[in-house]
Formats: C-alpha cells, sequence, structure tokens
C-alpha cells in the first residue's frame, strides 16, 4: 500500500485488544441500562402510577437519564469499542499511551455513573442532551481531551501513510463534539451541583440546538459512519464500494451538518434567518447522507447471498436503512410546513427513535457479533441465538415505530383541527393526549421486546466469553516505520497555473497529512458556527426588547429552579409559535424579547402536556396545588405524574439571595427594580411573597400553612409565566403593552 | 459603545448567505476534485485498506470464521 518502504528496518509492535475488550462490555452493561430506563418511562406513558409516588423516578427525572444513557453510555461506549479496534489496526500502531487509553475508560465509565446519580436526584442543567451539572461538565472535558491526546499520538505514531476514511470520520468526531461541548456547558455555578447557563433566552435556545443537532451529527452520525466503513467491509469481505464517495460524504456533513441546528427551532422566537439557512442547510445533507448510505448497501454487492445466513450482515443492512430512513425523514421535518405539523409530537421522538434504534442500536450490535469471537478467540457462541436477537430487535422497532408514528401524526392533526364554525375541534388538551394511550401501550411493547433482544446478546457474549482460551494469544505485528518526510516524487508540472494546479498532488498530499487534516476540519466547523451564531449574539436588532419584561422575582426563581429540578419542561413547552392553531389555543405567541432573562431557556421539545408559556393567571392557585398533589382529580386520565412532595418539601430559602446575585452576575437587572432590594433582601422578599400567595390559597379553600412549602414557589413561578407582556411598560399606556417592535418570528 | 453596537450597525446580516454560498463552493469543489476520472484508480485502491490492515503476520483474528 502507501507505507512508505523507503525504511528496510522492519517494527515490530502488538494490537492493545483489552481496552477494546472493556469498552464492549461497558456497550453491553450501559445499552441494557439505558433502554431500560426507557422502557420504564414508556410504560409511566400510559401509567403515570408506576412512578410509584418516588421522586427520583418520576417522568422527568428519567427521561434525561434515558437519553443521557443511550447516547453517551451506550453509543458512546460503542464507539470507542469499534474506534479502539480499528484505529490500531488502520494506523498499524498500538494505542499511544495504554494509561491514557485506561484512564479514558474508567473516567468515561465514573462520568455514567454520576449521570446515573444527579439525574434522578433533580441535578440538571435543563439543556437536552447537555443536562449534567458542571462538575461533571469539566470531567467531560478532561476525559475528552485524554481521549484525543491518546487518538492523536497514535496517528503520529502511525506505520501507514494514508488515513482511511475512518479515521477522517473519528478525528471530525473527536475535534467537534469538544467544541460542541465546551460553548453549550458554559455557565456560572452556584452551588456544588447547580448552575445557570451563561447565555439567555434565544441565544441559549440557539446555542443549545446548535449543540444539540451537532451532538447528533457528530455523536451518532459521524463515529458510527467511520464505523460502517471499516466494519462493513470486514464482515462482506469486500471492499467499500465507492472510496472516492465515502470521501465526499465526509466532506459533505462536516461542511453541512454545523449549520442544521436551528430546524429544532422553526416558528419559535429564533430570527427568521437562521431558521430559513437552518432549513435549507438540513434539506442539503439529503444527498450526501443517501450517498452514504447507498455507499454501505452497495459494498454488499457480490455479498448479498451471505445476508441470508449472517445476522452480522442483517444488522448492518437494517442499520444502513435505517440511517437512509432517518436522514430522509430529518431534511424533510426541517422543511418549516412539515415542521409546524411534526414538532413538540412524538413524530420526533419516533425520528428519532428510527436513529437510535435502527442505525446507532443495530450496527453496534452488528459490530459486537462480529467483534466478540475475535477478541475472545474463540467461535461465536451460536449464530442461532443472534439471528434471533436480530428478529426481536426487529419487530421491536417496527412496533415501537409505527405506534409512535402515528401517535405523532395523530395530535399533530388534531391540535390544528378547526370545526366548521371556525373553533379548535379540541379544546382541550387532554382529549389529544387520551386518544395516544393505545399507541404508548404498543410502544412499551415495542421497547420490551428490544431490550429482551439485548439480553440474549448477552447470554451469547457471556457464553462466547466463557470459551476463551486461558491466556489471549497477542500476536506481533511487523512493518516499517514512516519516513519522517514523505516526499511524493515530484512530477513534471505543465504550464499554466490551471494545469499545475490540477496535477499537484496536493489531496493526496492532503489526506495523509493528519495535522493538516485536522487544522481542516477544525476551521470548517468553527467558520460555520461563527457566520451562524455571532450575528445572534452581536446583532441587537435579533432580540428586540419588551420594556414590561422583568426579571423573576426572588421566590419566582427559586420555582423556576424547581421546574427545572423535576424536568417538567420535558413534557411542557414554553413558546408559543405564530399559528393560529397555537395563538387560539394557548393565547399571544411568545415574542424573542420574553425570554431575555432566562438561564437557561426552557422552550421545551415536547408537549406531552400543554403550552406553558402563558400560564399566568389562567388558573387559581388553589387549582395548582391540587393539580400537583393528583393531576388525576384534576383532569380526569391525565398522563401528569402527582407531585405530592412540592406540598411537603420545605422551600429552600437560603440559596435564593445567592441564586440573584449569580443572575445579577449574569447580567439580569435585579439592581434596576425596586430599588435593588433583590440584591440584599432576596430572602426576605421571598418569604413575603410566599405568605401572600399562601394566603391566598387558604381564602381559596385550600390547606394552610403552605407558605414554606416548595408548591408554594412553584404556584409563583406559574402564576408569573407570560404574563409581562400584558403589563403597562413604564411611562407609557397601557394600550401600546410595551412591545417595541413587532417579533420577526415567520409565520402564517 | 459596546462590542455589540459596532457589530449591530455593521451590516453583518448578509454574512449567512455568503458564507452558504462559500461552503457550497467548497462543496462543489471537492466533489469535482474526488470524482476526477484520473482519481479513480489512486484513491479506489485506498478504499480496499480495511480488508488489508493485519501485515505480515498470522493473526488469530484473521484465522478465525467470522463466526460459529
Ligand atoms: C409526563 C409528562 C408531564 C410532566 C413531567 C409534567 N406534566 Fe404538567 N401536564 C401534563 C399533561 C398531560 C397535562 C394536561 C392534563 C392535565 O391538566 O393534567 C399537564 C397539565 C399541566 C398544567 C395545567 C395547564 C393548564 O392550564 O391546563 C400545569 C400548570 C402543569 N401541567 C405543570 C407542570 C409542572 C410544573 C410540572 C413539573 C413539576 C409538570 N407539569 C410535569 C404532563 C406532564
Amino acid at each position: 500500500m502507501t507505507t512508505a518502504t523507503s525504511a528496510a528496518r522492519l517494527e515490530s509492535f502488538s494490537y492493545d485488544d483489552d481496552i477494546v475488550r472493556k469498552f464492549m462490555w461497558a456497550t453491553l452493561l450501559w445499552g441494557f441500562v439505558g433502554m431500560l430506563v426507557g422502557v420504564i418511562i414508556a410504560f409511566q406513558m400510559a401509567v403515570p402510577a408506576l412512578n410509584l409516588g418516588v421522586p427520583f423516578l418520576s417522568f422527568g427525572r428519567l427521561r434525561p437519564l434515558h437519553t443521557n444513557a443511550v447516547i453517551f453510555a451506550f453509543a458512546g461506549n460503542a464507539i470507542f469499542t469499534g474506534i479502539y479496534f480499528s484505529t490500531q489496526r488502520l494506523l498499524k500502531a498500538r494505542m499511544f499511551s495504554d494509561a491514557l487509553s485506561k484512564f479514558h475508560f474508567w473516567g468515561w465509565q465514573a462520568i455514567i455513573v454520576a449521570a446515573a446519580l444527579t439525574l434522578p436526584l433533580g441535578f440538571t442543567q435543563a439543556k437536552e442532551y447537555a443536562e449534567l451539572e458542571w462538575p461533571i461538565d469539566i470531567a467531560i472535558a478532561v476525559v475528552w481531551v485524554a481521549f484525543a491526546i491518546n487518538f492523536f499520538g497514535t496517528v503520529a505514531r502511525r506505520r501507514e501513510r494514508h488515513l482511511y476514511v475512518a479515521i477522517w470520520f473519528y478525528i471530525a468526531s473527536i475535534v467537534t463534539v469538544a467544541v460542541l461541548h465546551i460553548f453549550n456547558n458554559l455557565s456560572l455555578p452556584v452551588g456544588a451541583l447547580k448552575s445557570y447557563s451563561i447565555y439567555a433566552g434565544v441565544q441559549d435556545a440557539f446555542m443549545q440546538w446548535w449543540y444539540g443537532h451537532n451532538a447528533v451529527a457528530f455523536f451518532l452520525t459521524t463515529p458510527f459512519l467511520g464505523l460502517m466503513y471499516y466494519f462493513m467491509p470486514k464482515a462482506a469481505e469486500k471492499p467499500v464500494f465507492s472510496y472516492r464517495l465515502s470521501i465526499l460524504h465526509f466532506w459533505s456533513l462536516v461542511f453541512m451538518y454545523i449549520w442544521a441546528g436551528p430546524h429544532h427551532l422553526h416558528y419559535t422566537a429564533l430570527p427568521e434567518w437562521a431558521s430559513t439557512l437552518g432549513m435549507i442547510f438540513s434539506v442539503m445533507l439529503w444527498m450526501p447522507s443517501w450517498g452514504g448510505m447507498v455507499n454501505g448497501l452497495l459494498t454488499l454487492r457480490g455479498a448479498w447471498h451471505k445476508v441470508a445466513t449472517d445476522p452480522i450482515l442483517k444488522f448492518f443492512v437494517v442499520a444502513v436503512t435505517a440511517y437512509g430512513m432517518a436522514t430522509f425523514e430529518g431534511p424533510m421535518l426541517s422543511i418549516k410546513t412539515v415542521n409546524s405539523l411534526a414538532h413538540y409530537t412524538d413524530w420526533i421522538i419516533a425520528h428519532v427513535h428510527t436513529g437510535a434504534l435502527g442505525w446507532n442500536g443495530f450496527l453496534t450490535f452488528g459490530m459486537i457479533y462480529w467483534l466478540a469471537p475475535r477478541l475472545f478467540q474463540t467461535k461465536l457462541h451460536s449464530t442461532r441465538l443472534a439471528e434471533v436477537h436480530f428478529w426481536m430487535a426487529t419487530f421491536g422497532i417496527i412496533i415501537y415505530a409505527t405506534a409512535i408514528y402515528s401517535a405523532g401524526l395523530t395530535q399533530g392533526l388534531m391540535i390544528r383541527a378547526f370545526d366548521q364554525t371556525g373553533r379548535l375541534q379540541y379544546p382541550d388538551f387532554i382529549e389529544t393526549v387520551l386518544k395516544l394511550l393505545p399507541m404508548y401501550w404498543a410502544r412499551a411493547l415495542g421497547g420490551t421486546l428490544y431490550v429482551a433482544g439485548i439480553l440474549v446478546m448477552w447470554y451469547n457474549v457471556v457464553m462466547t466469553w466463557r470459551k476463551r482460551p486461558a491466556a489471549y494469544e497477542v500476536p506481533t505485528y511487523q512493518a516499517a516505520p514512516l519516513a519522517p518526510k514523505h516526499v511524493d516524487p515530484a512530477p513534471a508540472l505543465p504550464n499554466g497555473v490551471w494545469a499545475r494546479f490540477q496535477a499537484a498532488h496536493w489531496h493526496r498530499i492532503w489526506e495523509g497529512k493528519a495535522v493538516t487534516f485536522t487544522v481542516m476540519t477544525t476551521v470548517a466547523v468553527l467558520v460555520a458556527s461563527a457566520f451562524e451564531i455571532v450575528p445572534t449574539f452581536l446583532i441587537r436588532t435579533n432580540v428586540p426588547t419588551i420594556a414590561s419584561v422583568k426579571p423573576y422575582t426572588p421566590l419566582e426563581l427559586a420555582g423556576r429552579d424547581l421546574y427545572i429540578r423535576e424536568g417538567c419542561f420535558n413534557c411542557h413547552s414554553q413558546m408559543i409559535r405564530p399559528l393560529r392553531y397555537e395563538t387560539e389555543r394557548y393565547g399571544e405567541y411568545s415574542k424573542p424579547g420574553e425570554s431575555v432573562y432566562e438561564h437557561p431557556f426552557l422552550w421545551g421539545s415536547r408537549r406531552t402536556g400543554p403550552d406553558l408559556a402563558r400560564e399566568g393567571g389562567k388558573r387559581p392557585d388553589l387549582w395548582h396545588v391540587r393539580h400537583f398533589e393528583n393531576p388525576r382529580e384534576i383532569t380526569p386520565r391525565s398522563v401528569m405524574p402527582r407531585y405530592q412532595w412540592l406540598l411537603q418539601n420545605s422551600t429552600d430559602y437560603g440559596t435564593i439571595q445567592q441564586k440573584v446575585d449569580a443572575m445579577a452576575m449574569l447580567g439580569v437587572p435585579y439592581g434596576a427594580i425596586e430599588g435593588g432590594r433583590a440584591l440584599t433582601q432576596a430572602e426576605q422578599m421571598a418569604r413575603e411573597q410566599a405568605a401572600a400567595i399562601a394566603r391566598n390559597i387558604e381564602k381559596e379553600g385550600g390547606p394552610a400553612g403552605l407558605q414554606d412549602k416548595e408548591v408554594v414557589a412553584m404556584v409563583a413561578y406559574l402564576q408569573r409565566l407570560g404574563t409581562d407582556i400584558r403589563k403597562p411598560a413604564p411611562g407609557t399606556t397601557a394600550s401600546t403593552q410595551g412591545v417595541t417592535r413587532a417579533a420577526p418570528a415567520g409565520g402564517q | 459603545m459596546k462590542l455589540s453596537d459596532v457589530v449591530a450597525n455593521a451590516g453583518l446580516a448578509i454574512y449567512a448567505q455568503i458564507a452558504l454560498v462559500l461552503f457550497l463552493a467548497v462543496f462543489v469543489a471537492v466533489a469535482w476534485r474526488v470524482f476526477r476520472p484520473s482519481r479513480k484508480a489512486d484513491l479506489e485502491s485506498a478504499g480496499g485498506m480495511a480488508l488489508h490492515d493485519a501485515p505480515q503476520s498470522d493473526s488469530p483474528t484473521s484465522r478465525l470464521g467470522a463466526i460459529a
């Protein structure tokens, strides 16, 4: 191949497969745990009482545990398994440092354990897939850097000149994930496990979905594509169908994905231009993604007969097909009109699970079945059982997807339906929820089947492991080191700039240069991000301020932190889109200027319950208290969990001052209201407001003595939501509503 | 005068569109480079790398069949 053979001396080396085995076991373990939590919350959706009334088992707290466990624990460990195995072989070099490999492994597992403890306890940053609090975020950064040093150290010591395309995908993933993680998690700590995002409102939302979408791209797509380009040819025993297509696939993903984030924020208070840009790039992504899918499937050319008998190939074929389906659906969902129907519904949940269960899950399973006999140096215990697993998982996905796509469409259509008199056909939100219950049961069933399949895989892998030799054989390999400076034999350059440009072997040289390559990828990612993000942050007209919008009172702030702790945003949005069926149902659409003090933003992404952006003043205080105590007493068959502990736990008045101070530090103008009283007497103010609310609850016929209970803080917060815009701006008449400028939030 | 004032008055809104065109241009350039017929042999030979990554050793992994 392209290895420089100038040095006749051969070097001996061996591969570290021990670390690969470790990561594979971790993948199996966390895959089961993460998906089991998913199944548990799927059942809770149908029967809320299944949380047993225990705070840390309630939906809002377990849902982030499920997503984080599946993404970072299951998919993360799967990626590392494949990367550690393939990188050493593709580069003909042992990992740079065994110590760093071990540090990476144990560090990552420790982070997962920390996540599994803190998320159910309610410590969360409230940003999807970036929920983990700041100390854990720092640990993630440290472990990731160790991984990067180990990886790039191996690249530097490689004995193979050309970097195979899988390595490119790994490089792009490692670099981009680091950038995303750092920028989205910048926050101001207000305690050991509590922090506020330094960004607010529109900017925080923009940052979050720049992160969120690229986490999908650079954690669940590019590394897995790297694995596909390595393990698919291995299993098919055929070279990749078109290497050139894979190069194109790579660069187009790097160039386009980073722009696509705003498609998560269509019709929100995000500036229209950003949303349109996100849409255009998302639609363009369809082409290269399908290029990649076709490339993957055609790698099986001439090997299709093997698919019938080889479960590994079956897993791979379904994985790549699911990738194709998800990447067709994604661009479609990013078209604004389609998005208006699908957003906030289960359609998005279905889309995600096509990707996660089909693409990430099946690719990982196929890879593990391929690796297990090789890592344990024996034969796979049972091909039959692998086949059984394949069919269980396939039917699991089919049941899940059928149910949840139907649920999404059903709810989307019901929400927007008007009757002949021009009124909402289903004005009660709960009507749209109750329609979905049979589908929620079906989903739970599909999920259970999928998880049961994983247990079958466990058994198979453990039995394979038991047949391992007493001591693993560690073969040594030999290859020549790379000459320090590689010079391609210079061809005679033709005349003319253009001709020279074409004849120069720049691309070839470039592909072999790891440093240049990494820099190029990073530059592409950073430039795209900057072009998209900087205007949102620095052009003031993008976020017109509204004079009547004021910071939360200290008690409301405390209530807001309870809303965050309980993960209410996992079921409730706070973002009314400028669409008629939304404003009819919820009231005036949300303006960017309304969330300028929202650190972090709480717009939400899924409406299992109704939007709460204008909840303030809609219901009496007592209604909320009773509703938290037991939602089903207020709304029969509601699927909202009970929050009876809010009526029992005491409000933590001691930390309120600290919270106000932190917000003030982030630029929330507490100094400008009530003579800056909140800056010195936050606790006192909170107690006064709580006493007033408690009196009112009593007057409405509710229980007495709630002033020290959390529920009062929560009610204070809910009653404030969306009300500022109705107040007169200081120094104007009430009729102007204090809106400086109508928001260009798009709309119909 | 804050940085945000400076940037707000610089008329940067068009930059996003310029960037879009730039990115598209680079993409087309890469596509064209990669798919020129003269690059075919060169690149496609690299496509087999995943299959030839166990140099000069009869490894246990290459000796074992994929599956029982
Ligand atoms: C599992 C999803 C889920 C979670 C988690 C959840 N809710 Fe709900 N919520 C619902 C559903 C469904 C409804 C509509 C039925 C009803 O009124 O109970 C609802 C209704 C509401 C309403 C009534 C809105 C109105 O005026 O009709 C409020 C207020 C509310 N939830 C607040 C909260 C708060 C605060 C939390 C967190 C402590 C929370 N919810 C957590 C699902 C959820």
